[in-house]
C-alpha cells in the first residue's frame, strides 16, 4: 500500500483503542496514587482484580484532580492480601483494563520500614507481560527481609531484618527440601533483636541428592516456640527480583557434579537451589 | 511550512524514531507536518506518535495484512537507489527504490527530510525539483564506512542542508566534504522535559542506561565502581538495557563479587521514571554520537560522569558545573569522578540542579524553532533563486547531476563487469 499526501492516512492516535493510561506514585509507607487520564463518571473507580478469581476485588474511588484526570488511592491501611492484581478502571457501565503509564517508585528503592512495626505492606506497581497495569501485594506479618548475601568456598551467608519480631533463644533457619516434607537441615541464627545473619554449608543439602534438581525453601524461626518465617526480599521499587538480583553459581564437593546458588522465587522468597552444573 | 519526515521504519523503537516523532509534534503546532515510513512491519508504533500528524508507510512487511509487500518478487532484487554503504542496504530493495522515488515525486511538501544516508541519498535524487531537501545525520561522519562517506560526497552536493546532531559532526562535514552552498548545521536531539519531580540528591545509587554493545564499555564502569563499592559499601549501581555483553558484564559482575552492589537491570520503559531513583548518572562510552541518555539524566536533575569520548558528551556536559568529564577508557578516573560525587552531598545536589537548569536548553520548542528557521530559510532561498535567476542553483545543481549520472553510470559499469565474470 502507498500512501501520498493527497490521500492521508488517519493521524495515529485517532482510531486508539480507548484504553486508560494510569500514572502510579508510591509512598515509603505502602501506599500507591493512581492518576488516570479517563473521562469523569459519578460512579468511577479503580478496581484491583486478583487471578481473575470472582469476588476478589478492591474498589477505590476515582475522584476529579484536574480536567480529564481522576485520582485513586490505595493506602497502606487498606489490607490487599498477597498476590497479583491487575487494575481496571471502572465507571458508566464500562469496565476497562489500564495501560501502565510512568511509574514513580522512588520512595521504595531503600525502603527501611520500623522494625518494631506488626507487619510490612509491600505493594509495587508493574507492567505485566501483556502490557497492563497491575500490583504486586505482600502482607508479611512478621517477615524476614534478606539483604546481601556473601559467598564462601562451600556456604553462603544471609544478612537480613526482622519486622514484626526479634531474635531469642533458639533462632534457626531452616531449608526445607521441596516435595519431601521429612528433610529439613537447620542452623543457627546469629544476631541482636532485628538484624539476622545466618551462614548455610551447600554441602549437607547436597549430600544424598540422586541427580535431580533441587530447590530448598529458607525459613527463619526468630526463638524457639514461635512460627517459622519465610526468608523474603520484598522492600524496594523491583516486583520482580528474580532476573535482577543473580547470585554466584559455585561447585559443591570436588567431584564437579553438584552446584548450589540462591535464588528469589516467583513471589520473591528466597530458595537455594542444588543441582547440576 | 509543509515539512515531510522520512523515517525508515517508524513502527520499531529507536533513539532517531524518538526524536524525529518529538520534533514532529512540536513542528506541527505551527506547520502541516507529516511522516512517511519506509516500513511497517505492525499495526501500532511501538513508541507513542506524535498526536496530529499523519502517519504513511510506503512498504507493508506485515505478513497478515492485505497489502502485504513481503513476497513481491521487485522486493528480492537488491536496491539501486539506496546505497550499498548505509549499513540497512539489506533490507532495501528494487521495490523501496521504486516507492520511495514514487512517493518523491509525488510529495507536494515545501520542505522533505531524511533521517538516515540512505535516505538522503533518495531524497538528493528523486525529490521534485523546488522542494527543500534536508539531510538528518543521527550518527557520525567519522563512524559511516568508506564507502558510504564516498558516495555520500558526490550526492550530499544535491541537498540544500544537512543537519548534525553535534558542532563536532557538523565541522566534521564542513572540512571534509566541502559541500558548496550546502547548509550544515548542528541541531541537538530534543529531549522534552521529565514528566516527575526532579532527583532530590540523596539516593544511594548511581544509574547507567544503554546498548549492552562493547563501544558502551559497562565493563570499565562496573571496574570503576568496585572502588566505590570498597569506600561505600551503601552504594548500589544499576545498568538498564540489554544486548549481546550481557552474559560478559553478568561474569564480571561474579569474578568482582559484586552482585550485591551491581545491578543489571533489563529494559526499562518508561526509562525516564529510573532516572530520579539514583542521585548520579554515568556513561563510559567509547563514542557516543550525541548522548542522548545523558541528557535525559540531566533533566531529571542527575549529574552525569561521562567519559569525554566524541562527540556528545562535551557539548552537553559543562565539566565541574553540571556534571564531570574523564578521559576515555581510565577506569580509575571514572571511579575517582563518582567519589569525588558520592562524597560531597552538597556538591552532588548543586551539581544535580545546574545539570536540571543546563539541560533546558534541549528542549522541544527551542530545538524545533532552529529547525523551522532553518527550513524558512532554505525556502525563502529556493524562492529567490527562482525568481531572481535559476543561474546559482544550477551552479549547484548541474556538477552535482553530472556527478550523479556518472556515479550511477560507473556502479552499472562495474556490476555488468562482475556479472559478466561470474556468467
Amino acid at each position: 500500500m502507498t500512501t501520498s499526501s493527497s490521500s492521508r492516512p488517519p493521524a495515529a492516535g485517532d482510531d486508539a483503542p480507548a484504553v486508560p493510561r494510569a500514572d502510579c506514585t508510591a509512598d515509603s509507607a505502602g501506599g500507591v496514587t493512581f492518576d488516570v487520564a479517563v473521562a469523569a463518571a459519578p460512579d468511577a473507580a479503580l478496581v484491583l482484580r486478583r487471578g481473575g478469581r470472582a469476588g476478589d476485588e478492591v474498589r477505590l474511588p476515582l475522584t476529579p484532580v484536574s480536567p480529564g484526570r481522576l485520582r485513586a488511592v490505595l493506602p497502606s491501611t487498606v489490607d490487599l492480601p498477597e498476590g497479583r492484581w491487575e487494575a481496571h478502571v471502572y465507571g458508566g457501565g464500562t469496565d476497562l483494563t489500564v495501560r501502565p503509564g510512568i511509574r514513580d517508585l522512588r520512595a521504595l528503592v531503600s525502603r527501611t520500614p520500623d522494625p518494631r512495626t506488626d507487619a510490612v505492606a509491600v505493594r509495587i506497581p508493574y507492567a505485566t507481560a501483556d502490557g497492563s497495569l497491575a500490583v504486586r501485594s505482600w502482607r508479611r506479618a512478621p517477615h524476614a527481609e534478606a539483604g546481601d548475601i556473601l559467598f564462601d568456598d562451600a556456604s553462603m551467608t544471609v544478612e537480613g531484618r526482622l519486622y514484626g519480631a526479634g531474635l531469642g533463644p533458639g533462632a534457626a533457619v531452616e531449608a526445607r527440601l521441596r516435595g519431601d516434607r521429612d528433610r529439613v537441615h537447620r542452623e543457627p541464627v546469629t544476631g541482636a533483636e532485628h538484624a539476622f545473619s545466618f551462614t548455610l554449608p551447600y554441602a549437607p543439602l547436597a549430600a544424598g541428592r540422586d541427580g535431580a534438581k533441587q530447590a530448598w525453601d529458607l525459613w527463619l524461626t526468630a526463638a524457639d516456640g514461635t512460627p517459622a518465617i519465610r526468608v523474603a526480599r520484598l522492600l524496594d521499587d523491583i516486583a520482580d527480583k528474580q532476573p535482577v538480583f543473580k547470585y554466584p553459581v559455585l561447585p559443591v564437593g570436588d567431584d564437579g557434579k553438584t552446584v548450589a546458588f540462591p535464588y528469589y522465587t516467583l513471589d520473591n522468597d528466597l530458595t537455594v537451589q542444588i543441582g547440576t552444573p | 511550512m509543509h515539512i515531510s519526515f522520512l523515517l525508515h521504519n517508524a513502527y520499531a523503537v529507536g533513539g532517531t524514531i524518538r526524536t524525529t516523532f518529538n520534533l514532529a509534534q512540536t513542528l506541527a503546532e505551527e506547520h502541516d507536518v507529516e511522516i512517511t515510513s519506509v516500513f511497517r512491519h505492525r499495526d501500532e508504533p511501538a513508541m507513542t506518535p506524535p498526536q496530529g500528524v499523519p502517519l504513511g508507510h510506503l512498504v507493508d512487511l506485515r505478513s497478515q495484512s492485505p497489502g502485504y509487500d513481503g513476497n513481491r518478487p521487485e522486493h528480492a532484487r537488491p536496491a539501486r537507489v539506496f546505497p550499498t554503504g548505509d549499513g540497512r542496504h539489506p533490507q532495501y530493495s528494487r521495490l523501496t527504490d521504486q516507492r520511495i522515488g514514487a512517493h518523491l515525486q509525488g510529495l507536494k511538501a515545501d520542505v522533505v527530510v531524511g533521517t538516515r544516508p540512505g535516505l538522503n541519498v533518495h531524497i538528493a535524487r528523486q525529490a521534485r525539483p523546488g522542494t527543500v531537501r534536508v539531510g538528518q545525520e543521527h550518527l557520525t561522519l567519522d563512524g559511516h564506512r568508506y564507502r558510504l562517506r564516498r558516495e555520500l560526497r558526490y550526492r550530499y552536493a544535491l541537498l540544500d542542508a544537512v543537519t548534525t546532531v553535534t558542532e563536532a559532526d557538523a565541522r566534521s562535514y564542513r572540512e571534509k566534504f566541502g559541500l558548496p552552498g550546502v547548509r550544515i548545521e548542528a541541531m541537538a536531539n530534543i529531549v522534552p522535559p521529565a514528566r516527575l519531580a526532579p532527583a532530590d540528591g540523596e539516593g544511594k545509587v548511581v544509574v547507567a542506561a544503554g546498548r549492552f554493545a562493547p563501544g558502551k564499555r559497562y565493563d570499565l564502569l562496573i571496574r570503576a565502581f568496585a572502588q566505590v563499592v570498597a569506600a561505600h559499601p551503601d552504594w548500589k549501581l544499576r545498568i538498564y538495557g540489554s544486548g549481546e555483553t550481557a552474559p560478559k558484564l553478568r561474569a564480571l559482575i561474579d569474578e568482582l563479587r559484586l552482585h550485591n552492589h551491581v545491578f543489571l537491570m533489563g529494559v526499562a520503559d518508561p526509562l525516564e521514571a529510573e532516572w530520579p531513583k539514583g542521585s548520579i548518572a554515568a556513561v563510559t562510552s567509547d563514542l557516543e554520537a550525541f548522548g542522548m541518555t545523558i541528557v535525559e539524566a540531566m533533566r531529571c536533575g542527575v549529574p552525569v560522569v561521562s567519559t569525554d569520548c566524541p562527540h556528545g558528551p562535551r557539548e552537553i556536559i559543562r565539566d565541574g558545573v553540571d556534571g564531570r568529564l574523564v578521559p576515555m577508557g581510565d577506569a580509575d578516573a571514572v571511579a575517582r569522578a563518582l567519589l569525588d560525587l558520592v562524597e560531597d552531598d552538597g556538591l552532588r545536589k548543586r551539581m544535580g540542579r545546574a545539570a536540571f537548569e543546563n539541560s533546558a536548553r534541549f528542549d522541544p520548542v527551542r530545538i524545533a524553532e532552529r529547525h523551522a528557521a532553518l527550513y524558512a530559510d532554505l525556502v525563502a532561498r529556493g524562492t529567490n533563486d527562482r525568481t531572481r535567476s535559476t543561474l546559482r542553483d544550477n551552479l549547484h545543481r548541474v556538477p552535482g547531476v553530472l556527478i550523479d549520472e556518472a556515479f550511477t553510470l560507473r556502479r552499472k559499469v562495474l556490476s555488468t563487469l562482475r556479472k559478466g565474470r561470474t556468467a
